[in-house]
């Protein structure tokens, strides 16, 4: 409680600190998701087919974690400097559905699949396209946050 | 102000601006671009920078998501220009958008200026040992201005 006031308080009371948590929220998403969908358009075929998508995966997982980190630190931030406005929020509880369902889904059977040697193509393709189809419900759910009430 | 107004005035995008739901949807697809796009673009400067991908050659990585990244432009640029023409007296006066305009134009200058030296010189890059400076500063530059762009994009909201 008594953190979150502080960091409402922060965000609060000088603008450009909930700008700057807005600009590093945008920058973390495009990241993570970006490194993701790389791995994704691997495994649908669509580009950088020199090398596994095991590899692509291998190359990119680290700017994937890292980006996730500053996405929900300043996530958690914007959250908890406008908690009473979140929490009132229809869209935000399933935006939270949906980063916990991609973010599973991308831990668990995407990087399963894309490490499979000799991965049945059917299968690749299906679990690239819930794999982007997850994260774009995440970014949609961002957006309506702001416009639905 | 007269142009901003009657550009926005403009019945579809009157109608669009006030839009419940398509104006959203619009911008979630723009945003959308951002991050598949983005991560194209990342990707191609760090391989540019020697950082990552060394398994694949320059020219793979360039050549192979040159098409998307087309194709995002394309979608950011008619989603962006709708976003913008349907709030023009908004933007107009917002000293946010037009940084951010001169940033888009910066980027346009940046592949042309470099497209003889790096990207349309791939397969000679790919044969040299070392990446030159010249390809290093391309990157780097690269990476600022699109930081430069999304930034702006955000504090645009923050400029009345």
């Amino acid at each position: 409680m008594l953190l979150q006031n502080a960091i409402a308080d922060a965000l609060n009371s000088t603008e450009w600190a909930f700008a700057l948590a807005e600009c590093l929220h945008i920058g973390g998403f495009a990241v993570s998701i970006g490194s993701i969908a790389l791995v994704d358009f691997r495994m649908l075929n669509l580009g950088l087919r020199h090398e596994t998508a095991a590899r692509i995966l291998k190359y990119t997982e680290p700017w994937t974690l890292i980006a996730l980190a500053v996405v929900v630190f300043s996530g958690s931030a914007l959250f908890l400097s406008q908690v009473d406005i979140y929490r009132v929020n229809p869209i935000f509880p399933l935006k939270m559905y949906a980063l916990a369902a991609a973010l599973l889904f991308n831990f668990t059977v995407h990087r399963k699949v894309a490490t499979m040697v000799n991965a049945p193509p059917a299968l690749s393709t299906t679990v690239a396209i819930v794999s982007l189809l997850l994260w774009v419900s995440v970014v949609f759910g961002g957006i309506f946050i702001g416009f639905l009430e | 102000m007269d142009i901003a107004h009657s550009i926005q005035s403009v019945g579809f995008l009157t109608e669009f601006a006030e839009s419940q739901l398509p104006y959203p949807i619009v911008l979630s697809i723009h945003l959308t671009c951002i991050a598949l796009f983005g991560g194209m673009i990342l990707a191609t400067n760090l391989r540019l920078l020697g950082l990552t991908f060394k398994s694949l050659t320059i020219t793979e990585v360039v050549t192979s998501l040159r098409p998307w990244k087309r194709l995002g432009g394309t979608i950011m640029v008619c989603t962006g220009l709708l976003l913008a023409t349907s709030e023009a007296e908004k933007y107009s006066p917002n000293p946010f958008f037009w940084t951010k305009m001169t940033i888009l134009g910066l980027i346009l200058l940046h592949g042309q200026v470099f497209r003889r030296s790096v990207y349309a010189n791939t397969e000679e890059l790919d044969r040299s040992p070392v990446i030159p400076a010249n390809v290093k500063i391309a990157a780097v530059l690269s990476l600022v201005l699109w930081i430069g762009m999304f930034t702006m994009g955000r504090l645009i909201a923050y400029w009345d």
